[in-house]
C-alpha cells in the first residue's frame, strides 16, 4: 500500500490538496501540464469505476431513491458530501475511505454491496482509482431530495394542540349543561336538530355498562331511582374503579407476560390493582402521572404511600421487548424506545418513536429531543443481562416491623448456608461406600455417564484415580487444547427445573479452569471448573447451578479443553430434578450397608444426614424469604448520563451527545441538574397545568370512553397527522374543567353524562338528518355501541350468577412458568383475567380486545364470522349459557313461560319482550313438549346471549 | 395505500355505506356479495401468482448438510478457522476461532440440473429441477426469537404485521367459507401468534391457527359445536336468525352495524357447514394418502398437514404456512449437540414435502402458487463451541422456492468456500419478502399501512426485488 503510494507520488502530482501518510502535502492539481493524466484518469473512471457504480450502487444511492445511509454516488458532490457516516472518500487515500472499509467486506456492520462482495479485480481498481486522486467528472443533478426536516417551534405553536390552553371561567348551572351549550351551537348552525333522551331502560343500560361494565344488576334495578342519584351510585360502586383500571390498561399495554417464551411476569398484577384503587379513590391524574412516571422518586409520609408510588412505576415496565436479543446495546435502546412510545401515546398523545432514526416528519420533535428523553430512561436500570435479560424486580416495601421479620430469615439463611458448606467440606463419602466407583444405576436423577457422551477429539479412559462414576472417566492427556470436547446430553429430559452437576477426578496434574459449558432453555451458562480441587459436594460432584429444561429443547453439558491449563476430566453429568432433590442425596442407611461400620463412617453417615437436614431447612427459608412481596420496577443508574444521537437509529453508528431533557417545543423546559436522571422532571412536566397536551389528552380519552369516540378520533396522535378536534372550544372546556376539579376523573365523568348529549336516542339511520351529518360527528344522536370483550364475558358470568367479585391479587395459578396453552378458568371479573401475550381467551381474540404489546387508544372493532362462531360454538359460552337456564330455573317464581321470559329479557336486554318475542320464545321452549324435559332452556338462553341486543346498546 | 380497506382502522368502524359487506367479507372475501365488486383489491401489477405455501422448517436447517455443498468442509474437516461469529459478534464485538465441521451426508448431483444435495432429503432431491435456489440468504437476529419474528413480520420487535397478513391485506382473499390466511400446526414459542398476526392491519387479514405445534387434531377453534345434534342446532340458528329480526325490527331497519352483525352469523353458519370437509381427509385415495406418507408413523403428522395445505390450496386460501416445529425455546432443527439428529427431522418432512410439490405439479397448481421452503436462518459450518453440533448462522444460508413464476432449476447466489456467509447472489431476508410479494402482484413499496402517525411496510426502507430469478 505505501509502496503504491509512494510511486504515484514519485510520478505525478495530482491531488487535491491532501495529506499523505507521512505528512507530505501535495501540489494542486489542475497543472495544464498533465491534461493527459487527467484524460487517462477520466477514462480510468469510465471504464472501470462508473460501470460498477451504475450496477452495483445506484439502486440505493442515487438522487431519485432513497439515498440509503444518506450518500449519494450519482456524482461527485454527493460522494464528497458524505453520508451519515461521515466522508465516504478520502480522496488520495484509499485505505483511510469508508467505501473502502465497506466493499472489502472485513467490517461485519459495514458491507457493500449487499448483494455480495465485488471481485478483488474490482477492489483494486478502486484502491486505484481513489489513490489517484479519485477523478470523478460527474455533476450532481440537482434533484437531490432535501432531507425531511422537523416542524419548527415556531410552526409547532401554531398547530391547535400545542397552544396553551385558553383562559376559561368557571360555568355558572349545570356542568353538564355547558358541554350542550357548546354542541348545540354546531348543530344550529349545521341546521340539525338534537333527538331526545333516550327511555329509561336503555339509558340505565348504557351507563352502567359505561360506568362499570356491567350490566344492570340487583339494586341497579330499581327503576325508581333518579338519574343523577344512578349516576352517584355508579360512581361509587367497585365497578367504577375495575372498569376505568381497564380502560387505561389499553393504553398502558397492560400484560402479564411476554410474548418471548411466554415468560410471566408475576408481579404486574400489582400495577392494574394500583389503577383501581386509584381509580375508584378518584385519586387526581396529574398525581397518577406522577406515580405512574417517577413513583419511586417521590417523597412518601408513611409505607402505604410509599407502596402505592413505587408500584405504580410498573407502567414503565410493562413492555413487550424482546429480551433474547443478543445485541444488548440494541436491547436497551429498544427498551428506551418502547418506555418513550408508550409516555409519549399515553400522556401526550404524540408519535415519539417516529424521531428515534430521523427527524420527526410531521411534528415539532427533533431526533435531538428523543435523544434527551432516552438519556433519562437510560439513566435508570430497567433490564438485567444475560442471554435472555430479565426485567428487575425488587422487594415491595413494606411495614419495619415485617421487613424486620424477613431480614432475620435472610440472616438465619445465611448462617445455614455457612454450616452446609461447612459440613459439606467436612464430609468423605468414601468412608460410607469405600468404593472406587459409584455405579450409575444408584444414582437419582438422569444421569451421563462418559461412556454415553459425544467425543470430539482424542480423550483416554482411565481408572487411575478414583472415585469416579460408571467404570472409568476421561482425560483429554493434556494435549490438543481446544480440540477436544465432550457432550453429555441426556436422551431424554422431563421438562422442569434441575441442578445439573458435574463429577470428575481431582488431581494436581488437573486443569484449574476445565470449560464448561451448560445449555439449557435459558441458554448457554459457560464456567471454568478448578479440576485440581476436591469436588465439594461428596466428593465426587461440582454442582454448575439450576437450570431450566424444556421438551424438545437443548439440554446438555459440554466439557472443553480449550486453554486449559492441565488434564481436562469428563466424569459424569447429573441432572437432578429440583422437585426431588432430597433423594438425590445419600440415604441414611449408607452406612448400613457397609459390612463392619468404622467409627468415622458412623460419624460421616451421621454428617450425611445433617447436610440433608440443613438442606431441607435452607430450603424452607428460602421458601420464606420468597413469600416477601415484590414489584417491576425500573432502578436510578448512577450518575445519570446524558447519550449520544444514534445515527439512523442505529447503535452501533453514534452522533452528537444531547444532554437529558423533554420535547423541547411543548411547554416550558424542566432545568436537569447533573445528578438528577431528569425523571422526576420529566413526571412534573408531563402533569404539569401548563403542558397544553396533556389535560386536552386526558380528557378526550374519558369523553371518548363514554361517548364512543374522541373529540378528537385518533385519541392517541395529537400530532399534525392526527385528527382535528370537531369541537375544540368543547375540548379545551373540558380540560380546563379537569385542571380545575382537581384532575378529577369522577368530575368529568360526571359532568359529561349529566349531559343531554350522552343521553339521546339512537335513531335509526333513515333519519333525514342523517343526509346531513352521517358520521354523527355533531352529536344529534346517540350512537350504537358494542360491548368490549370483557364486557360480554363478564355479563355472561352476572347473568349465570357465577360471576365472582372479589377484587384485586393474581389470578395467575401457582406454578405457571410460561403463558403458553394457559387455561382461564377464573369467574372473576375479566380485568383480572391475566394478560398473556401468548395465550388470550378465545373471546378476547375474537371480540378486537386492545394489543397487549402497544399503547391503544381506540380498540377496533371487526365484525367478523370467527366471532359468531365463537357465540354458537365455543364450550365456555355453551357453559354460561347452561349454568344460566339452571340459574332460572331454580327460581320457583319463574314458573310460567310469561315470567320466565320477562325475566330473562331483563336480564339479557334489560328490558321487556315485545308479545312476537314472548310467542317466538315460547313456541321454541315448547318444540318438543315440556321445556323441563329437553334442552330448549339452555338454547334459549344461548340464542339471547348470541343475539345482537345483548352485545349492542341501544 | 390500497382501495380494499381504504387504509385506515377507523374505517371499519361503522360509518354510513359499505361497512357490512366490507366487515363480513373481509375475513370470508367472495364475489356473491354485490359490493365485494367495488372493494376488489387493486394490484399494483399483473400477478405470478396466486397464493403462496410456506414450509417452515423452525430452528435452522443447516445448510451445508442439505442444499450448499461444500466438498471443502470434508477436506479440511477439523481446522481452526477464524470466523465472525454471529452470537460472538453480537455479544462481543469480536471474531473467534472455529473448528471446521465436515457434513455427516453424502451429497451427489439430482435431475437435468444436477445440483447437489445431500441424502437428508432424498425425495425432495428428485424435484431439484422445480426448485430455485437461493443460496446466498441472509437475514437479521441470531437468537430464535429475533429471527423467528424477523422472518414472518420483517422486524425482530413484536408488533408488526405478518407476512400473511400483507399478502391477504394486499390481496384479498379468493374464497367465501374460509379464513384467507392459515398457520398449520403453528408454535406458541418464538413469537407464537405474533408470526401469523396482523398486528395493526385490520384484524380480519389475521391468520388463523389451525391446530398447534403439540400435535393435536388439525381444526379451528369453535368452529362446530360439540354435543348437539344437527336438528337442534338448526332449531337454535333458526331461533337466533328470529331474536335478531325482531330485534332489528325494535330498532328500525337498515343499522349497518347490526346488519353486518347478522351477516356475520350467517356466513359462520355457512362455514361451519364448508370448512369441516376441507378438513376432512376421508375422501383422498388411498394412493394420495400413501404418497404423503401417511400410512407411516414418521411422516404421518407433517404429511398431514401437506395434504391439508393442498386441500386449502384448492379451496382458495391466500397464504398456508405449513410448520415443522415445536414450542421449545429450541425448536426441531435446532441441532446445536448432536448434528445426526438432522435426519429425523428431515426423514419427517422429506417424503410429506416430495409429495405436495408432485400433487401441485399434476393438478396444475403449481403455475400460480408459489411453495416456500426455508428457516429462520441457516446454522454453521463449524462446531459450536468445538462439540458436535452447529450453531444458528443468519450471515449465509439457503431457500428455495418453487412454482409462482419463479426459474425452475435455477440456483442464485453462493456462500463462502466453506458455507458460512453469503458472498455473492446474496438476498437478504427483505429482499425475498419483497421478491414474494412482487410475484403475488404486489409492490413492496407501495403496500403500506397509516399507523402511529407514519406509513408502515412489511420491509421498513428495504427490500429489492431479485429480478434473476423471476422467470
Amino acid at each position: 500500500m505505501r509502496a503504491h503510494l509512494k510511486i504515484l507520488i514519485a510520478s505525478w502530482t495530482f491531488l487535491t490538496g491532501a495529506t499523505l501518510p507521512g505528512g507530505i502535502a501535495v501540489a494542486q492539481s489542475g497543472d495544464p501540464t498533465s491534461a493527459a493524466g487527467h484524460a487517462a484518469k477520466v477514462n480510468f473512471f469510465e471504464s472501470k469505476i462508473r460501470p460498477i457504480l451504475v450496477e452495483h450502487c445506484m439502486e440505493c444511492h442515487a438522487a431519485d431513491t432513497e439515498a440509503s445511509g444518506g450518500l449519494l454516488l450519482d456524482s461527485r458532490d454527493g460522494w464528497q458530501a458524505g453520508g451519515d457516516s461521515g466522508s465516504a472518500i478520502t480522496v488520495g487515500k484509499s485505505s483511510d475511505s469508508l467505501l473502502m472499509q465497506a466493499i472489502r467486506y472485513d467490517d461485519p456492520y459495514l458491507q457493500m454491496p449487499p448483494e455480495g462482495a465485488l471481485p478483488a479485480s474490482v477492489i483494486r481498481d478502486f484502491e486505484k482509482w481513489i489513490d489517484d486522486g479519485a477523478t470523478d467528472p460527474r455533476e450532481a443533478t440537482g434533484t437531490e431530495t432535501q432531507p425531511p426536516s422537523s416542524m419548527s417551534v415556531e410552526d409547532a405553536q401554531q398547530h391547535w394542540a400545542y397552544q396553551p390552553l385558553p383562559e376559561s371561567s368557571e360555568t355558572t348551572g349545570s356542568k353538564g349543561s355547558r358541554i350542550d351549550e357548546l354542541l348545540n351551537r354546531q348543530l344550529a348552525e349545521s341546521g340539525l336538530t338534537a333527538v331526545p333522551a333516550t327511555n329509561h331502560d336503555a339509558l340505565v343500560r348504557r351507563l352502567t355498562f359505561d360506568l362499570t361494565g356491567l350490566p344492570p344488576h340487583g339494586d341497579d334495578r330499581d327503576k325508581n331511582v333518579s338519574y343523577d342519584e344512578t349516576v352517584e351510585r355508579l360512581l361509587d360502586s367497585p365497578g367504577f374503579g375495575e372498569h376505568f383500571a381497564r380502560k387505561w390498561m389499553d393504553v398502558a399495554r397492560y400484560a402479564e407476560s411476554i410474548t418471548l417464551r411466554g415468560f410471566i411476569l408475576p408481579e404486574a398484577w400489582r400495577y392494574r390493582d394500583y389503577l383501581v384503587t386509584a381509580f375508584a379513590e378518584d385519586r387526581p391524574f396529574d398525581q397518577m402521572i406522577r406515580e405512574q412516571v417517577a413513583g419511586d422518586l417521590l417523597p412518601h409520609d408513611s409505607v402505604d404511600q410509599h407502596q402505592t408510588q413505587s408500584v405504580a412505576t410498573g407502567f414503565l415496565t410493562l413492555g413487550n421487548t424482546n429480551l433474547e436479543k443478543q445485541d444488548k446495546d440494541q436491547l436497551e435502546m429498544d427498551y428506551i424506545d418502547e418506555q418513550l412510545e408508550v409516555i409519549g401515546r399515553a400522556f401526550l398523545a404524540q408519535t415519539i418513536g417516529c424521531a428515534r432514526c430521523h427527524d420527526h416528519k410531521f411534528d415539532p420533535i427533533p431526533t435531538s429531543d428523543y435523544y434527551a428523553l432516552a438519556g433519562i430512561m437510560s439513566s435508570t436500570v430497567a433490564l438485567k443481562h444475560s442471554n435472555v435479560s430479565k426485567w428487575v424486580e425488587r422487594p415491595l416495601p413494606i411495614p419495619e416491623d415485617e421487613a424486620a421479620r424477613f431480614d432475620a430469615i435472610a440472616s438465619q439463611l445465611a448462617a445455614t448456608e455457612r454450616k452446609l458448606t461447612a459440613a459439606q467440606k467436612n464430609s468423605n463419602t468414601k468412608l460410607v461406600s469405600g468404593k472406587r466407583s459409584i455405579s450409575v444405576a444408584d444414582l437419582a436423577g438422569v444421569v451421563v455417564d462418559s461412556r454415553d457422551a459425544a467425543l470430539v477429539g482424542q480423550w483416554v479412559e482411565s481408572t487411575s484415580v478414583g472415585r469416579f462414576v460408571g467404570s472409568s472417566y476421561l482425560h483429554d492427556r493434556a494435549t490438543g487444547q481446544g480440540e477436544k470436547s465432550a457432550t453429555f446430553e441426556p436422551p431424554s429430559l422431563t421438562p422442569g427445573d434441575y441442578i445439573v452437576r458435574m463429577a470428575y477426578t481431582p488431581g494436581a496434574n488437573r486443569a484449574s479452569n476445565a470449560l464448561v459449558g451448560v445449555f439449557s432453555a435459558d441458554g448457554e451458562s459457560k464456567l471454568r471448573i478448578n479440576q485440581r480441587k476436591k469436588p465439594s459436594q461428596e466428593d465426587t460432584w461440582i454442582s454448575l447451578g439450576t437450570f431450566r429444561f424444556e421438551q424438545d429443547g437443548q439440554a446438555f453439558v459440554l466439557v472443553s479443553n480449550e486453554a486449559a491449563n492441565g488434564h481436562v476430566i469428563a466424569d459424569a453429568v447429573q441432572f437432578l430434578p429440583v422437585a426431588s432433590l432430597a433423594d438425590g442425596l445419600p440415604s441414611e442407611d449408607a452406612a448400613e450397608n457397609a459390612n463392619e461400620p468404622s467409627a468415622e463412617q458412623i460419624a460421616e453417615a451421621k454428617l450425611q444426614r445433617e447436610i440433608k437436614s440443613l438442606q431441607a431447612e435452607k430450603a424452607e427459608l428460602e421458601a420464606e424469604l420468597g413469600k416477601r412481596p415484590r414489584y417491576m420496577t425500573l432502578i436510578e443508574n448512577e450518575p445519570p448520563q446524558d447519550i449520544a444521537i444514534h445515527i439512523r437509529g442505529d447503535v452501533h453508528h453514534l452522533g452528537e451527545v444531547v444532554p437529558r431533557g423533554v420535547l423541547t417545543a411543548i411547554g416550558e423546559t424542566p432545568a436537569i441538574a447533573a445528578q438528577s436522571s431528569g425523571r422526576r422532571e420529566l413526571a412534573d412536566w408531563l402533569s404539569s397545568a401548563d403542558n397544553p397536551l396533556t389535560a386536552r389528552v386526558y380528557a378526550n380519552r374519558v369523553w371518548s370512553w363514554l361517548m364512543g369516540r374522541g373529540l378528537v378520533a385518533s385519541v392517541n396522535n395529537f400530532g399534525t397527522t392526527g385528527s382535528s378536534p370537531t369541537h375544540p372550544e368543547l375540548l379545551d372546556w373540558l380540560a380546563s374543567e379537569l385542571i380545575r376539579s382537581g384532575w378529577s376523573t369522577k368530575h368529568l365523568v360526571r359532568t359529561i353524562v349529566q349531559s343531554e348529549a350522552y343521553r339521546r336516542r339512537c335513531l335509526s339511520p333513515e333519519d333525514q338528518q342523517r343526509d346531513i351529518d352521517p358520521d354523527n360527528k355533531l352529536y344529534w344522536c346517540g350512537q350504537t355501541r358494542r360491548l368490549s370483550a370483557e364486557q360480554i364475558r363478564d355479563a355472561m358470568l352476572a347473568i349465570s350468577g357465577e360471576l365472582d367479585r372479589t377484587q384485586g391479587g393474581s389470578l395467575i395459578r401457582p406454578g405457571t412458568r410460561s403463558d403458553y396453552g394457559y387455561q382461564h378458568q377464573s369467574t372473576r371479573r375479566s380485568l383480572y383475567q391475566p394478560v398473556f401475550r401468548n395465550s388470550l381467551p378465545e373471546m378476547f381474540e375474537a371480540f378486537d380486545f386492545a394489543d397487549p404489546s402497544v399503547s391503544v387508544g381506540n380498540r377496533s372493532q371487526s365484525t367478523v364470522a370467527t366471532q359468531a362462531l365463537v357465540l354458537m360454538n365455543h364450550p365456555w359460552v355453551v357453559e354460561r349459557a347452561t349454568a344460566a337456564a339452571d340459574h332460572f330455573r331454580s327460581q320457583s317464581n319463574l314458573s310460567d313461560d310469561e315470567t320466565l321470559i320477562e325475566a330473562l329479557y331483563q336480564e339479557c336486554f334489560y328490558r321487556s319482550p315485545t308479545p312476537e318475542e314472548i310467542a317466538t320464545c315460547r313456541a321454541f321452549l315448547h318444540r318438543h313438549g315440556d321445556p323441563k324435559d329437553d334442552e330448549s332452556m339452555e338454547l334459549l338462553v344461548h340464542a339471547m346471549f348470541a343475539s345482537l341486543d345483548f352485545r349492542y346498546l341501544e | 395505500m390500497l382501495p380494499y380497506y381504504s387504509g385506515r382502522r377507523q374505517m371499519l368502524q361503522v360509518t354510513a355505506c359499505g361497512f357490512g359487506a366490507l366487515a363480513a367479507n373481509s375475513l370470508l372475501a367472495g364475489s356473491q356479495s354485490p359490493a365485494a365488486a367495488d372493494l376488489a383489491p387493486t394490484l399494483h401489477h399483473p400477478p405470478r401468482a396466486k397464493r403462496i405455501i410456506f414450509l417452515f422448517m423452525q430452528g435452522g436447517v443447516s445448510q451445508v448438510d442439505s442444499f450448499d455443498y461444500k466438498p471443502l468442509l470434508a477436506d479440511r474437516d477439523g481446522e481452526k478457522l477464524t470466523f465472525d461469529d454471529s452470537r460472538q459478534l453480537a455479544k462481543t464485538g469480536q471474531a473467534t476461532q472455529h473448528r471446521l465441521m465436515r457434513s455427516p451426508w453424502k451429497f451427489r448431483r439430482y435431475g437435468e440440473s444436477g445440483r447437489w444435495a445431500s441424502e437428508l432429503f432424498p425425495n425432495m432431491a428428485e424435484h431439484i429441477d422445480e426448485m430455485c435456489m437461493l443460496h446466498g440468504m441472509h437475514t437479521e437476529g441470531v437468537a430464535h426469537g429475533p429471527a423467528t419474528l424477523f422472518l414472518h413480520c420483517g422486524a425482530t420487535n413484536f408488533i408488526r404485521p405478518s407476512f400473511g397478513s400483507w399478502a391477504l391485506y394486499g390481496l384479498g382473499s379468493e374464497n367465501q367459507n374460509l379464513p384467507g390466511f392459515v398457520s398449520i400446526a403453528p408454535s406458541v414459542g418464538n413469537g407464537g401468534a405474533r408470526n401469523y398476526g396482523s398486528a395493526f392491519l385490520p384484524p380480519q387479514v389475521q391468520g388463523t391457527a389451525l391446530g398447534n405445534a403439540n400435535g393435536g387434531p388439525l381444526s379451528i377453534d369453535s368452529l362446530t359445536r360439540a354435543g348437539l345434534g344437527d336438528r337442534d342446532q338448526s332449531e337454535q340458528f333458526a331461533l337466533l336468525q328470529k331474536l335478531n329480526q325482531c330485534q332489528l325490527q325494535r330498532r328500525g331497519p337498515h343499522d349497518v352495524e347490526l346488519e353486518a352483525a347478522l351477516e356475520s352469523h350467517e356466513l359462520a353458519w355457512r362455514m361451519q357447514g364448508v370448512a369441516p370437509e376441507v378438513l376432512d381427509f376421508s375422501t383422498e385415495t388411498a394412493h394420495t394418502q400413501n404418497m404423503y406418507g401417511l400410512n407411516n408413523p414418521k411422516t404421518k403428522r407433517y404429511g398431514e398437514r401437506c395434504l391439508l395445505a393442498r386441500r386449502l390450496c384448492e379451496a382458495g386460501v391466500r397464504f398456508i404456512q405449513v410448520n415443522y416445529g415445536d414450542n421449545s425455546a429450541n425448536p426441531a432443527w435446532d441441532q446445536h449437540s448432536n448434528l445426526p439428529k438432522h435426519a429425523d427431522h428431515a426423514q419427517a418432512v422429506d417424503q410429506p414435502i416430495a409429495a405436495l410439490m408432485q400433487d401441485l405439479k399434476q393438478r396444475g397448481l403449481l403455475e400460480d402458487t408459489i411453495i416456500w421452503w426455508g428457516s429462520e436462518f441457516g446454522r454453521t459450518p463449524y462446531a459450536q463451541n468445538n462439540g458436535t453440533g452447529r450453531d444458528h448462522n443468519p450471515r449465509g444460508f439457503t431457500v428455495w422456492l418453487a412454482g409462482g413464476g419463479f426459474q425452475p432449476g435455477r440456483s442464485h447466489g453462493a456462500t463462502d468456500e466453506f458455507g458460512f456467509q453469503g458472498v455473492e447472489g446474496r438476498v437478504h431476508m427483505h429482499d425475498l419478502h419483497a421478491t414474494l410479494l412482487h410475484q403475488l402482484g404486489l409492490d413492496h413499496k407501495r403496500l403500506t399501512f397509516e399507523h402511529a402517525g407514519r406509513n408502515f411496510r412489511l420491509t421498513d426502507v428495504h427490500g429489492r426485488v431479485v429480478q434473476d430469478v423471476l422467470s
